[in-house]
């Protein structure tokens, strides 16, 4: 049962990393990133070629994040414009269509171009054992990773002039405009921040098995139960939804059966936004 | 010259103009108030001067520099704080949280942290707490307090007496005059008539969109139109 746990835990690290990135940009822009799975394959595939190219390992990672920053950055200065000019509804459904329509774009173009490409990272090393389970390194170094962004994340949220000014934009994005804070800036950071963190997931996850083209919509979809569970514009939220799907995923996984785990996860999304619309943790409180 | 210059403004939505040409000045050191019923495009006149909406025709210049079509946050950051009549306060932050980021870009100053807590005692007990959780009072303190922060040139406020008990406008209106006291320039839209003129120095009549008068607060408590319209004076 402990390993099980563990397990759960484990992946459910990568589920709040992957949450975070969607959460961040829907809570400050609107905008659901439907094409966010479709980003982190970007960036895994672009880390893949550099890697079959003959680059170093994290010289190739670093630039397949710095790719997938890049495109979610253009992204956002050029087809989000008329989204932004929007409020409300309005904002929300073209934003969602526009990115739905980018995902598909992105899809193509990898599954066309680089059909078999994918992204697996081999950490070396024994398992290593943690409070009596014995752990895969990679597991060990993807939660880690996972745990220091989101701790830097919350850091910079809570603290930084800058992260609180992210926050405003959330709260109130007049507000906001009314004691200075740019939120035409503050969304170019954080689409360009999401779009880094959607690959380093794929190459986290790249860390434990393999991350193919084709992986973009499974991403995106674990990304919005996440998002949705932990309260959209939460990071805290995303992290404590995520550890919670994690070990849901596990345990059901394990004492009932892979092939229903997908239904209980959406089951206790779908519960808890039952007894908490608004998700776990409410938008901009870190 | 004038502090802030606002000279034959037009703003509106969807192409229609809902202010028209409106031109009002305010001196350095002076409190203005622009008077007039609900409706009336007070809150439209300020959100063009602002920044929050772009006026269709027209300038605002603030200190003699031309703030017209610039954004928002250029304009609050130049020196124009603005106080909705909603606040638009960060409901999950604490009071400190949201006093700090009326500094925004910079770090806040302790001495005008030091300055807005000694004006709104009430926010140094709340510090911590969140800014949703206050009273209509409380967040009234709070948003006059945030635009403090930025140690403005203007302060410009939008029926700071929007949902207050009469004691508590009275209240809102006696921080302001400490705040005149200070040389500090405040332009205020109110429909509470006898609380703006007992307040400003001068004040302009704004009915339909249009100035239909303007003259000293003295004056205008004076004048027979006002006192039927807005003082209940049969």
């Amino acid at each position: 049962m402990r390993a099980v746990v563990f397990d759960g835990v484990v992946l459910g690290l990568q589920f709040g990393l992957l949450g975070v990135g969607l959460t961040l940009v829907y809570g400050l822009a609107g905008v659901l990133n439907l094409a966010y799975g479709q980003l982190a394959v970007l960036g895994a595939v672009v880390a893949a070629l550099r890697i079959d190219a003959g680059a170093p390992t994290i010289a190739a990672v670093l630039t397949g994040l710095a790719a997938a920053g890049a495109v979610a950055l253009a992204l956002d200065l050029t087809l989000m414009r008329p989204v932004y000019r929007r409020r409300g509804e309005d904002r929300v459904l073209l934003g969602l269509l526009l990115m739905l329509g980018v995902a598909f774009i992105i899809d193509g173009v990898l599954v066309w171009r680089y059909p078999i490409e994918a992204l697996t990272l081999r950490i070396g090393g024994d398992p290593v054992d943690v409070l009596g389970t014995r752990m895969r390194t990679g597991s060990l170094l993807a939660s880690a990773i996972a745990l220091g962004v989101g701790a830097v994340l919350v850091v910079f949220l809570r603290y930084a002039t800058a992260g609180k000014a992210v926050r405003s934009v959330i709260q109130d994005e007049e507000g906001a405009q009314l004691c200075g804070v740019s939120p035409a800036r503050v969304r170019a950071f954080v689409f360009a921040l999401s779009g880094v963190l959607a690959a380093l997931v794929a190459v986290t996850r790249s860390m434990t098995s393999p991350v193919t083209v084709n992986a973009g919509i499974d991403f995106t979809i674990l990304a919005l139960i996440v998002a949705v569970v932990g309260g959209l514009g939460s990071v805290s939220g995303a992290f404590l939804a995520g550890v919670l799907l994690g070990v849901v995923n596990t345990v059901s996984a394990h004492y009932i059966g892979t092939y229903v785990t997908t239904i209980v996860l959406l089951g206790a999304a779908a519960v808890t936004i039952v007894l908490r619309p608004s998700g776990l943790l409410g938008a901009g409180r870190e | 010259m004038a502090m802030l210059d606002i000279a034959e403004l037009s703003a509106g939505y969807l192409g229609e103009d809902v202010v028209h040409k409106v031109s009002l000045a305010v001196a350095e050191g002076e409190a203005v108030a622009v008077i007039g019923s609900n409706g009336a495009g007070k809150t439209t006149l300020f959100r063009a001067v602002c920044g929050l909406m772009r006026p269709s025709h027209g300038s605002v210049r603030l200190d003699g520099r031309p703030i017209t079509r610039r954004r928002a946050h250029d304009i609050a950051r130049g020196g124009l704080a603005y106080v909705p009549a909603e606040r638009h306060l960060f409901p999950e932050m604490s009071v400190t949280e949201n006093l700090d980021l009326g500094a925004y870009p910079k770090r806040p100053s302790p001495e005008r942290r030091g300055l807005v807590l000694d004006l709104f005692p009430r926010l140094a007990e709340r510090r911590r707490q969140r800014a949703g959780t206050l009273s209509g009072g409380e967040q009234q303190m709070l948003a006059v307090g945030r635009a403090l922060m930025s140690n403005p040139r203007v302060l410009v406020l939008d029926e700071p007496t929007t949902g207050l008990a009469p004691k508590l406008a009275v209240d809102a209106y006696a921080a302001l005059e400490a705040l005149r006291g200070h040389g500090l320039t405040i332009l205020v839209a109110e429909q509470q008539v006898p609380l703006a003129l007992g307040f400003a120095d001068r004040g302009y009549v704004l009915e339909d969109g249009h100035i239909q008068l303007q003259g000293t607060s003295a004056a205008l408590a004076e004048n027979p139109g006002v006192q039927q319209a807005y003082l209940g004076v049969a």
